[in-house]
């Protein structure tokens, strides 16, 4: 169970921490007015300022008025059922390239749904990254990461 | 008059056999993301952005237009059928759409939403016809501080109107300048904001952030509730939906008021999602069957859809005249705009006359288009909503990567993907708007331009914004925008006070 508080703490601390990173990146490149105008630092100077100032706000906000249970258990079991397995997808794409991980991917959506045969799935799989290959790589000629594995092989 | 022959000549643009072919495949392609969920017009404009490269502009914009058509009726389906919005800006057609289809009247209310939805378009393009070429006009005299006014009052309008909590519209908007930042500054040259990671030289990409916030934030979101998706019977009865049409004239004075509000909220960057909300509860407001709200009343499926497509087809018109998008959507086909080569803006309408007028034509065609085929192919895409979700999601995060992927060949680009998703799905879940998020990153180095062009004008001085009557009357008008979220609560204390008084 996940709470509007902790949820709203959370996200106002994310983006509170980019407007501070913003603002002293922002001082590396002067702030304020030279000879050659407004400094390159300036703008987003002020905007990390506005991003900093509006997440304290929304902090105290959250803290105060957030709603006491923002994401029930069961919400939050669909909601990793379909946030890890994508993160690992995105994961391994360096290691071993787009097609191997969409197969891994679509297959291991499928079996773990216990939806049809094991056999289906692997042929769903294979179906997939053929698609992807055959709609970018042929038709419209966009290479596709290949990862280390595929570069292993010479691809 | 003039207008209207730059229109019969963009008429013999469009309807060669080659553009009605893109307007049938784009509208159907946006009918497809419209009623996918997690995939909607931004991202699947976005999508389709890298194939158009090749093109020339005038078939580009036409095809990328009319997915964003085809996404506006896709997503009003999903919503009546199955009471789940394939679209944010469709989510207010549920609440009496799906009551009127669930007690066996689906035919009559896809009928009704399509009507009014056609109206509301037609509103936007004619208003478009009407006044764009005067629009940039006028905008061909800006200098820069006009031009910063103007991105300062539509900025203002977000925050002032957008609908979302003000502070928060406040956090993403600013959120979005500084992702525009990052990279090479354009007036000094010098390398910003890129936190040590050499790769952000080259910038933070609009399509990689709308990937993510869009598309893997979307799915986050729908993922959370589980799909009952009980089947409304989606066979249409075009028997019924020639009565329907029929009657909506009787709806004429409600049809009027919902395009006015749609148009408004398109030009005035408010949006498509705002505006069919604000049109809905003005009706409800207003009408005498204030009571039938929520349990299938026409008037409550015409104001949003009628707004919903005014304020889409309008938001076209900042973007044309001025090069300010008025809605995520338009900000991703004017970085299009940029790719292709061209600058919008007024220079647009002197310089590329077939481009605009082309594009203007097809509007009124592919709107035509997209109706009769949503109508033709509710049944199939309707049968595309029984997919189980669990297949639907891997390939939508299949084809987001390979998107995102594509724009620079970069495994930064996927990486920042994934972090725009779980930005877009807090975002999301805690009411923050993303379309300013998106629309600053696509223009947050032409505000920051006109600001610095400004300074340089009047030697680092404020005032060039208070010089002329023009300049001022946009920046007071803007920040009374951003004062209205503190005005309006001001009053709502002061009211229950002096009612409470005997």
């Amino acid at each position: 169970m996940v709470s509007g508080r902790s949820l709203e703490s959370a996200t106002a601390l994310i983006t509170g921490a980019f407007g501070a990173a913003v603002v002293v990146s922002s001082l590396d490149n002067g702030i304020g007015w030279s000879s050659a105008g407004v400094d390159s630092g300036t703008f987003p100077f002020v905007v990390g300022l506005t991003i900093l100032a509006g997440s304290v706000f929304n902090l105290v906000q959250g803290w105060l008025h957030a709603r006491p249970v923002i994401l029930r258990p069961s919400e939050l079991r669909r909601l990793s059922i379909l946030f890890f397995p994508t993160a690992v997808f995105v994961g391994v794409i360096p290691l071993i390239g787009i097609y191997p991980a969409s197969a891994f991917y679509v297959f291991g959506a499928l079996a773990w749904h216990k939806r049809g045969s094991l056999l289906d799935a692997a042929l769903a799989a294979i179906g997939a990254a053929l698609a992807l290959y055959l709609i970018f790589e042929l038709t419209f000629q966009i290479s596709l990461p290949r990862g280390m594995l595929g570069t292993a092989f010479g691809f | 008059m003039e207008n209207l022959e730059a229109l019969m000549h963009g008429f013999d643009i469009a309807l060669s056999g080659n553009h009605i072919f893109l307007m049938l495949i784009g509208v159907l392609l946006g009918i497809l993301v419209g009623v996918l969920p997690g995939l909607g017009a931004p991202n699947g404009v976005s999508l389709l952005l890298p194939l158009t490269f090749g093109m020339q502009p005038v078939s580009a914009i036409i095809l990328l237009s009319s997915m964003y058509w085809g996404a506006l009726f896709g997503g009003s389906v999903t919503s009546i059928l199955f009471n789940i919005p394939g679209e944010p800006s469709s989510v207010a057609t549920t609440f009496d759409g799906y009551p009127m289809a669930r007690d066996g009247r689906p035919t009559t209310a896809l009928a009704t939403a399509f009507g009014s939805a056609a109206f509301g378009a037609l509103a936007g393009v004619v208003l478009i016809t009407l006044s764009a070429s005067w629009v940039a006009q006028v905008a061909l005299a800006f200098g820069p501080p006009e031009y910063f006014a103007v991105y300062f009052l539509a900025f203002a309008s977000f925050v002032g109107m957008g609908g979302s909590p003000p502070i928060k519209t406040l956090v993403s908007l600013a959120i979005g300048f500084a992702l525009a930042a990052v990279g090479i500054d354009t007036v000094s040259g010098s390398v910003r904001l890129t936190m040590g990671i050499d790769e952000l030289v080259k910038g933070v990409n609009f399509v990689v952030a709308v990937m993510g916030l869009f598309g893997i934030g979307e799915l986050l979101i729908a993922v959370e509730d589980e799909f009952h998706v009980k089947a409304i019977s989606s066979k249409v009865e075009w028997r019924e939906v020639f009565r329907t049409l029929a009657g909506l004239p009787r709806y004429s004075w409600a049809l009027l008021r919902s395009a006015a509000i749609g148009c408004w909220m398109g030009i005035t960057p408010g949006g498509p999602t705002a505006a069919s909300f604000m049109s809905y509860g003005i009706a409800k407001r207003l009408s005498p069957r204030r009571a039938n709200f929520g349990k299938g009343e026409p008037e409550g499926i015409i104001a949003p859809e009628t707004a919903d497509h005014a304020a889409g087809t309008s938001a076209l018109l900042p973007m044309l005249a001025l090069g300010i998008p008025g809605s995520a959507t338009a900000a991703v086909m004017m970085g299009g705009l940029m790719i292709w080569g061209l600058n919008p803006g007024p220079m647009l309408f002197i310089e590329q006359k077939d481009f605009v007028w082309g594009l203007i034509a097809s509007m009124y065609l592919g709107n035509v288009v997209a109706v009769v085929l949503v109508l033709l192919t509710v049944p199939i895409f309707a049968a595309l909503m029984r997919v189980p979700f669990f297949i639907i999601a891997p390939v939508i995060v299949i084809i987001c990567t390979v998107g995102a992927y594509s724009v620079s060949n970069s495994y930064l680009d996927v990486m920042m993907m994934m972090g725009f998703g779980i930005l877009g799905y807090l975002f999301k879940k805690l009411h923050y708007p993303l379309a300013p998020l998106v629309l600053a990153i696509v223009i947050g180095d032409k505000a920051e331009d006109a600001f610095r062009q400004s300074m340089l004008m009047s030697r680092g001085s404020l005032g060039i914004f208070f010089a002329k009557p023009l300049v001022t009357t946009l920046i007071l008008l803007g920040a009374a925008l951003l004062l209205m979220p503190v005005i309006w609560r001001t009053i709502g204390r002061m009211m229950p006070r002096t009612q409470a008084r005997p």
